[in-house]
């Protein structure tokens, strides 16, 4: 069987071809009423495009489902680190604890500071134990942050107390300029517990 | 409406849906089609004489869902004259396997005559 083709249709083709291998699939071949063989070929090649077209957008649909649930989880995932990161305890009525751990940085110093007087201003509290135990070292910013919200704290009328600070970290906080803080340190939380139920009159401290 | 039915008989007096399409069948009108020679359907298993017109076109989720429809038809005579159609329903055809009881006719007499030498 031989047909004869012209050169015409033979470069529609190509040009079809050429434009879908650079990535476009909206490329279709122009049909005319050809009765014969390459016409199959044609038509063949418009329905070949009609399919990457929608794999295509399939795949874009599936890439755009997988980048919101990609969001939300992220979402989802700093919402529970940041709960996380201000376990904000009553450990009696008016006296909170705040168990700090990890590395505090400006952002999570500045999360920690609204959580932390948000729960003063609301529960009135009296005084606010910063138990440092879980921090290993005082980064760079730490200190500065930590001042701010002692600071912060004493202007809602609450008394602070620092607990918790390793033997490794008492130097960085003073070389930091931590010795600014006036506030009282103490060994545990349990130790800072006891001395404010005994300011409160609640606690019989057994005298030294 | 690219579908348009008639039932009808063929020249043996056996039943026929008559189906005359134009434009562009779209999966909703093929669908349409399968509703109405679906197991239980008014037309399951019928002779069906397809009369397509030049022009007419077929959208891929139609193209797709076409060799569904095999078990449910007795036999479809396809009339079509424009070569652009015929290729379109050839490639149709070989993507999608084979179609039993499918030929194409270029006239109504044609299909007909195939349809009741048939037995179905």
């Amino acid at each position: 069987m031989s047909l004869t083709v012209s050169q015409a249709r033979i470069q529609e083709l190509l040009n079809v071809l050429v434009a879908a291998g650079s990535g476009d699939y909206d490329v279709r071949v122009r049909l005319e009423e050809n009765d014969d063989a390459l016409l199959d070929v044609e038509i063949g090649i418009n329905y070949l495009l009609d399919d990457l077209v929608d794999r295509r957008d399939q795949n874009e649909a599936q890439e755009e489902e997988l980048l919101t649930r990609a969001r939300l989880l992220a979402r989802q995932q700093e919402e529970l680190v940041q709960a996380l990161s201000t376990p904000v305890i009553a450990v009696w009525p008016g006296v909170l604890a705040l168990p700090l751990v990890g590395r505090i940085d400006d952002a999570r110093a500045a999360t920690i500071t609204a959580v932390l007087l948000e729960r003063v201003a609301a529960e009135r509290a009296s005084h606010v134990i910063l138990d440092l135990t879980g921090v290993a070292a005082i980064a760079g910013a730490t200190m500065p942050a930590l001042l701010r919200m002692v600071r912060a704290i004493g202007l809602l009328g609450a008394q602070c107390l620092l607990t918790g600070i390793r033997a490794e970290v008492a130097p960085q906080i003073v070389a930091l300029g931590g010795a600014d803080i006036h506030v009282r340190a103490l060994a545990q939380l349990s130790d800072a517990l006891a001395l404010v139920l005994a300011e409160k009159g609640q606690l019989d401290l057994p005298s030294t | 409406m690219p579908f348009f039915y008639e039932e009808a008989t063929t020249p043996q007096n056996r039943p026929l849906l008559r189906i005359l399409a134009r434009d562009e069948v779209t999966l909703a009108d093929a669908e349409g089609l399968g509703a109405r020679i679906e197991v239980g359907a008014p037309n399951h298993r019928w002779r069906i004489l397809s009369i397509v017109e030049k022009g007419t076109e077929y959208s891929a989720g139609a193209r797709k869902y076409f060799p569904s429809l095999q078990p449910k038809y007795g036999a479809i005579a396809v009339v079509v004259t424009s070569p652009i159609v015929r290729a379109a329903i050839n490639m149709m055809m070989r993507l999608t396997g084979q179609a039993p009881n499918l030929r194409l006719f270029t006239t109504e007499a044609e299909g007909l005559a195939w349809l009741d030498e048939l037995e179905i």
